[in-house]
């Protein structure tokens, strides 16, 4: 309950020092959620560094200075076009006939990535600091952003599972879920490309 | 592409594809004016028309060149989407597993830039016909209806075959359903 109280002490911190307390608040659906309907926090949730199973994202923390900031933003646009990178792998191999050592090999590559996730999004990453295409909106809506960042990470997990098995209508509809999480987040909260 | 309508895009290519096709198999066995040998000419007859020395009707010689770079850039532009994926992976043109995945992502690099490239001629391709119809000839009115007023010493169209017309639209929708199909046996 103590826990509960300093997640969200926090939460109403690092929102007011962002600035986008008022049009959190205001505008968006998300701001005017009670605390109370809010996902209880896991014990992680605060931890940095921690690379649990219960996979807490990590976003409640004080402002990175910024060289630590730009490293992590650098290794999150690495890791993001892993991610991609992956998916694409996967994407070819999946057809009448699959090929599943390929698939596999990428589907654990995807789990290790979305783990390591939890840890790219720290307050202080933002479009002001650096070059990135990820939005404000992220850190103005930490709680749904952080929803939509658990549903990819258990959509990999539901797919890594579903290559392992023996279905392969089961994996297709796994992977088109995983597309799904991908585009939920990215339509929100990614910035277009820029050349 | 910032709209996310990928899937109408993709369909939409595949629509343009067919026409394409039609329009090509068309250009051999349709109406005169249709035909490619009627009306794709040399240098040397591009120099004649703007020196005003063309008799003729359908596309003159200038006008020919409008066709083939219409023709040819939107083609370019449906070859690179075959081959294309969207930046996430997500989307893949229909024989993009053809090719590997660089190459798909290079592809769709060309593919947004190449558009810009399809605009210019189309605006080029507008304006003519602007200037054309300020100057008393209305091109598009005769392509559409078949009848125009012929100068002197010209022959009429000889309009194609309705049946021959049915077979090119049925080859060109079979050739898009293969291809979508990810043209087996060579992929899928």
């Amino acid at each position: 309950m103590r826990l509960t109280f300093l997640v969200a002490a926090c939460a109403c911190v690092s929102l007011a020092a962002c600035g986008g307390w008022k049009s959190g608040q205001a505008n968006s659906a998300q701001g005017n959620i009670s605390k109370d309907s809010r996902p209880p926090a896991t014990p992680d949730a605060n931890a940095v560094g921690n690379d649990s199973a219960t996979n807490g994202m990590v976003m409640l923390a004080v402002a990175l200075p910024k060289d630590k900031a730009l490293a992590v933003m650098k290794e999150r646009h690495d890791g993001m076009h892993s991610v991609a990178d992956a998916l694409k792998a996967i994407h070819r191999a999946l057809g009448p006939t699959p090929d599943l050592p390929t698939v596999r090999a990428n589907s654990a590559k995807l789990v290790q990535l979305s783990r390591a996730g939890s840890h790219w999004f720290p307050a202080g990453t933002g479009p002001d600091v650096g070059k990135t295409r990820a939005k404000a909106d992220i850190w103005q809506n930490p709680e749904d952003f952080a929803a939509k960042f658990r549903n990819f990470q258990a959509a990999t997990r539901a797919f890594d599972a579903a290559a392992r098995g023996n279905d392969d209508a089961a994996m297709n509809a796994r992977f088109a879920d995983l597309d799904g999480t991908c585009k939920a987040c990215h339509d929100k909260y990614r910035g277009p490309e820029e050349h | 592409m910032h709209n996310h309508h990928t899937d109408w895009h993709i369909w939409s290519g595949c629509a343009i594809l067919t026409l394409l096709i039609f329009r090509l198999l068309w250009g051999f066995v349709g109406s005169s004016t249709a035909r490619w040998t009627s009306f794709v000419r040399g240098p040397r007859a591009v120099a004649a028309y703007l020196r005003g020395n063309w008799v003729g009707i359908g596309h003159n010689p200038l006008g020919a060149l409008s066709v083939l770079a219409l023709f040819i850039a939107v083609a370019v532009q449906v070859a690179l989407g075959l081959i294309a994926q969207d930046e996430d992976g997500i989307n893949l043109g229909p024989l993009a597993r053809l090719v590997s995945s660089g190459t798909s992502d290079k592809a769709r690099d060309i593919h947004e830039l190449w558009f810009d490239v399809i605009l210019v001629l189309i605006v080029v391709h507008l304006g003519a016909i602007i200037v054309y119809r300020l100057g008393g000839k209305n091109l598009t009115r005769p392509m559409i209806t078949g009848r125009a007023v012929l100068q002197a010493g010209t022959q009429p169209m000889r309009p194609g075959r309705w049946w021959v017309a049915l077979i090119c639209v049925a080859i060109a929708f079979g050739t898009v359903r293969w291809l979508i199909a990810g043209a087996p046996p060579f992929g899928s």
